[in-house]
């Protein structure tokens, strides 16, 4: 069962998700689908502590993503890492000298949050470990990472666009763009402690549809 | 000449003797311009610059701008509009006060009040502005520089005064060279 097939298999309803505990995905007719996240409260937190931080989207540009984190006054910085990738090679694995040009911040940038979505499923391992390399040398300790991982076997063939919803901290929008479904990586916990050396799993919830949501924090004093 | 300011009559030559003085800043041109077409007028108080115009240098004024050729250089209307059209293809730092792209921009974006990149547009550089707007589809690759909310109305310094009447006001380019442009060949390429 695909990712959005079995999101869509739990608690579909038809009505507009209500807020409530616990996580749920929801469809409903003629409203917008709805993944309700339990780590998305804590990026909200981090990002209404007051200060200034320095934002790293790994997705689309998307101006309602934009729109609601401009009213954190952030810097935001966009790399759309699917695009970038498809655009270098087709198929094949990507070595650190890819991540090394993707993911180069202006002199003395230090990220304080990463917006990494789904993309890490569209990752093979080695090429998840240099894109980890990358993050740990331009997040500052105490960063955090916001990632959606699939454990079923086929994902969509593309990202999943996900948005903010209005005002709400805990719900996206998600958007799939495509039918077409692609082997999954399904990278076990575990892994994470070496694809992603030099962060520790803050958080994890394992939610009901086979997606298990985590924010990584970057480790150091 | 780059442009013409959209209430100039519509047999000028810039051969000709100036007309008389403006009560705002003269338009100052530098250099010379060739163009294939003449360029166009537009209602109110905004000069365009046509698809055939390639300015390289420095733009500066006080009345709203729009962008359909190529521009290499700074762009610098601060307390003015520039929009770059479809057709845009600028490489250039942009100064405005609500600054439009729907064209091809190489190079940092900084609005006074407002970004806005369209479905169309492509921006490879940095935006600073209290609020941006960014429609699906459009590309972008940088950094956005947002304002905090208790911050808004002055997302960067400004070097101009209060806004000019729009009876008065002038744009003017201060440009190092200038050549002209076949129509047609600034189309925005596919941003990476």
């Amino acid at each position: 069962m695909s990712w959005l097939s079995s999101l869509r298999g739990t608690g579909s309803r038809k009505e507009p998700a209500a807020k409530g505990s616990g996580s749920q995905t929801q469809t409903a007719e003629d409203a917008p689908e709805i993944h309700r996240s339990l780590a998305l409260p804590a990026v909200f937190a981090a990002l209404s502590r007051g200060q200034r931080l320095n934002v790293l989207d790994l997705g689309a540009a998307l101006g309602s993503n934009v729109e609601r984190l401009s009213e954190y006054g952030c810097r935001l910085d966009i790399e759309d890492l699917y695009a970038s990738k498809s655009a270098a090679a087709e198929g094949g694995s990507l070595g650190p000298e890819f991540f090394a040009e993707f993911l180069a911040p202006a002199e003395g940038r230090q990220f304080d949050l990463v917006l990494a979505w789904d993309l890490f499923n569209y990752l093979d391992r080695k090429e998840l470990a240099s894109l980890g390399s990358r993050l740990r040398q331009f997040c500052r300790p105490g960063a955090l990472i916001f990632a959606l991982v699939s454990y079923h076997k086929t994902i969509p063939a593309q990202p999943i666009r996900f948005r903010f919803v209005d005002q709400d901290q805990d719900q996206l929008i998600y958007e799939r763009r495509t039918t077409v479904e692609r082997p999954g990586p399904r990278f076990a916990p575990a892994e994470f402690n070496e694809l992603l050396r030099g962060f520790r799993v803050d958080r994890s919830f394992l939610l009901r549809h086979g997606i298990q949501e985590y924010l990584f924090m970057r480790e150091g004093s | 000449m780059a442009w013409k300011r959209s209430d100039e009559t519509p047999g000028y030559n810039p051969s000709e003797p100036a007309p008389a003085p403006r009560p705002t800043p003269a338009p100052s041109f530098s250099s010379t311009t060739t163009s294939s077409e003449p360029p166009r007028r537009t209602s109110g108080d905004r000069a365009t610059i046509g698809p055939s115009i390639f300015i390289k240098g420095d733009l500066t004024g006080d009345e709203d701008l729009v962008i359909e050729g190529r521009v290499e250089g700074k762009v610098d209307l601060k307390q003015n509009n520039v929009t770059v059209g479809p057709d845009g293809k600028v490489k250039a730092d942009v100064f405005g006060r609500v600054v439009t792209i729907e064209g091809e921009v190489d190079g940092n974006v900084f609005a006074q009040e407002q970004a806005v990149l369209r479905k169309s547009g492509a921006i490879r550089g940095n935006i600073t502005a209290p609020r941006v707007v960014l429609e699906d589809g459009s590309r972008f690759k940088g950094t956005i520089d947002m304002e905090p909310k208790e911050r808004h109305g002055g997302g960067f310094q400004s070097s101009g005064a209060n806004r000019p009447s729009s009876a008065g006001s002038s744009t003017s380019t201060d440009a190092g060279k200038t050549s002209e442009s076949p129509a047609g060949v600034n189309r925005p390429a596919q941003a990476g």
